[in-house]
């Protein structure tokens, strides 16, 4: 090949890559810096913005609001990441063995997790009412009564929310480590079996030492989305009652668009933004690590 | 002592069935009741039977829109996002592997990192850029957002696919006399429909599912998506259970249907974009 056409194939090869770049620019870049420059603003939603320093920050170190949605987001990150890793490796353990109808649970497992998060929010929202809710009534033919509001008080509204992130979000948990205990290799069992460990002692000494790594990384990205997550909570509360609720993207949200106070909405949303970015970060070389 | 261990396996396995299942039979059924009949009966076992509750879902309460607008809407969005992703998505996974040197892993490794910015960060610099260009209600300039915000995934699942591809085919089609971009459309694009299928299968079940950011950019009911919209139903139908189950139901269908008929080939792609919703 000649130099010429070496620099041209470069030079399309350049001329066809940008497009995606610049849109990564687009909807990642810019808008990460605008947001730092409206969080250091002061701005209603009409007109230029206006400087005010550091203001929106330091407001936010007296906001009782704030400070209680960085405890909620961590329990219901924390609740929902272990949550839903240690239910997909319960689930997936008796699967990568192969008992009988493996092929259908892994369909049937996953269909929680293609419909909207919202529509699912929508649905056990109406099923935890007191009287008509399906939940309450399983627990009253049960005997515990029909009559439970789970969804008034923050103490027994956050760790429903949890049970349904974790319903809604398991799909995925489920696939990865599945996968990864499939490829545990069949020796490591056969060597176990004849020593005579049955299958719950193989499951914890051999399967889930063999999968940390991906355990871990799961757990991480887990944990980093559900800290994003924004339709279980507003479906389910609407972050209330107040904001008892509210984990950080709805009280961002609500910040902004029902209470028209963008600046504070960007502070909060720039100081949770970092550190969901580092964590996202630690994961990627985590993952790397595995990868190597 | 056999059968004892099977069932002892099979029992844990099915009530988890149940509790993944169950929901969307209960859902459905409770479309089809009225506030008499779920309130008697809330799991649906007993009441009228009232269809209608599905037209009522489809065409909205008086005077707003129903899903019926909703999944236009929708389809607006996916439409505009799968044009967009896949275009300049496979544009750069086959070309930014193609580039020289040490600049593909650093092209390659802008969309790895692309996949950890929260949406937490971009929701309101988003409004305000949408506001000033007056793009606000307007599905398709969220799709053109929703294309954007998914070509890390797409490119990472694409770029897997086309580093295995054979250089012999290209080779040969340059001795033919064609150019890159030819060979990239010519020969490329068509060998690759079952990844770009995979591709356009996650960005529909994402589409479809997204929320956050769809309702901040879309304000008026009448554009809204079904994802974003069917949470205006709880208010507009607190009055009527029937309707508002009746629309989870019309929500589900489309995306479960998708997923039965290509479950391996999302499921693959999820695996290999490590992308949830």
């Amino acid at each position: 090949m000649t130099t010429s056409t070496a620099t041209r194939k470069s030079r399309v090869a350049w001329i066809a890559a940008t497009p995606a770049l610049l849109g990564l620019l687009a909807v990642f870049v810019y808008p990460v810096l605008d947001g730092v420059r409206i969080s250091l603003s002061h701005w209603s939603g009409v007109g230029p913005l206006d400087w005010a320093g550091l203001d929106n920050y330091t407001a936010l170190l007296d906001d009782a609001d704030f400070r209680h949605s960085i405890l909620i987001t961590v329990a219901y990150s924390a609740g929902v990441s272990i949550g839903v890793v240690a239910l997909a490796c319960a689930l997936a353990a008796p699967i990568s063995r192969g008992v009988r109808g493996s092929g259908f649970y892994r369909v049937v497992w996953f269909l929680p997790s293609v419909v909207p998060t919202a529509a699912a929010g929508l649905f056990w929202s109406t099923a935890f009412q007191p009287g008509y809710g399906a939940v309450n009534s399983v627990l009253g033919f049960l005997g515990f009564g029909d009559q439970h509001a789970w969804l008034v008080t923050p103490e027994t509204a956050i760790p429903v929310i949890i049970v349904v992130a974790i319903w809604a979000n398991l799909g995925f948990a489920f696939l990865i480590v599945l996968g990864a205990m499939e490829q545990v290799p069949i020796s490591v069992y056969e060597a176990a079996g004849i020593d005579g460990a049955g299958p719950i002692r193989q499951f914890f000494s051999m399967t889930l030492p063999n999968i940390r790594p991906v355990l871990i990384l799961t757990l991480m990205l887990e944990a980093i989305w559900t800290a994003n997550d924004f339709s279980v909570v507003w479906a389910m509360t609407n972050g209330g009652p107040g904001s008892s609720t509210a984990t950080l993207p709805v009280l961002i949200y609500k910040e902004a668009f029902s209470f028209t106070d963008y600046g504070t909405a960007g502070a909060m949303a720039v100081l949770s933004g970092a550190v969901l970015l580092l964590l996202g970060l630690v994961g990627l070389r985590l993952s790397r690590g595995k990868e190597q | 002592m056999k059968a004892l261990r099977g069932f002892l396996t099979q029992t844990p396995l099915a009530l988890w069935t149940a509790v993944a299942v169950v929901p969307f039979l209960l859902i459905a059924t409770l479309g089809f009741r009225d506030n008499t009949g779920i309130f008697a009966n809330p799991l649906g076992l007993g009441g009228d039977f009232l269809p209608e509750n599905f037209a009522t879902a489809w065409n909205g309460p008086v005077g707003s829109s129903g899903l019926q607008g909703m999944l236009l809407n929708s389809l607006s969005a996916f439409v505009v996002a799968l044009i967009l992703n896949l275009g300049l998505g496979s544009l750069g996974a086959f070309f930014g592997s193609r580039l020289p040197g040490r600049a593909k892993h650093v092209y390659l490794s802008f969309f790895v990192l692309g996949t950890v910015v929260p949406a937490v960060l971009l929701l309101v610099p988003l409004y305000r850029t949408f506001n000033s260009l007056n793009a606000l209600n307007s599905p398709w300039a969220l799709g053109v957002v929703y294309g954007l915000m998914t070509l890390p995934t797409t490119v990472i699942v694409l770029h897997g696919f086309f580093t295995a591809f054979p250089e012999e085919v290209i080779e040969a089609a340059k001795v033919d006399g064609l150019g890159e971009f030819a060979i990239f459309l010519r020969i490329v694009v068509p060998l690759s429909l079952g990844a770009l299928t995979t591709a356009g299968l996650l960005l529909a079940v994402w589409v479809w599912s997204e929320t956050q950011i769809g309702i901040v950019l879309l304000q008026n009911a009448d554009s809204q998506t079904a994802a974003v919209g069917i949470l205006g139903f709880k208010g507009r139908f607190t009055a009527q259970l029937g309707p508002l189950f009746a629309g989870l139901t019309i929500i589900a269908i489309p995306v479960i249907a998708l997923f039965l008929g290509f479950h391996r080939t999302i499921t693959k792609g999820i695996a290999l974009g490590g992308v949830s919703k």
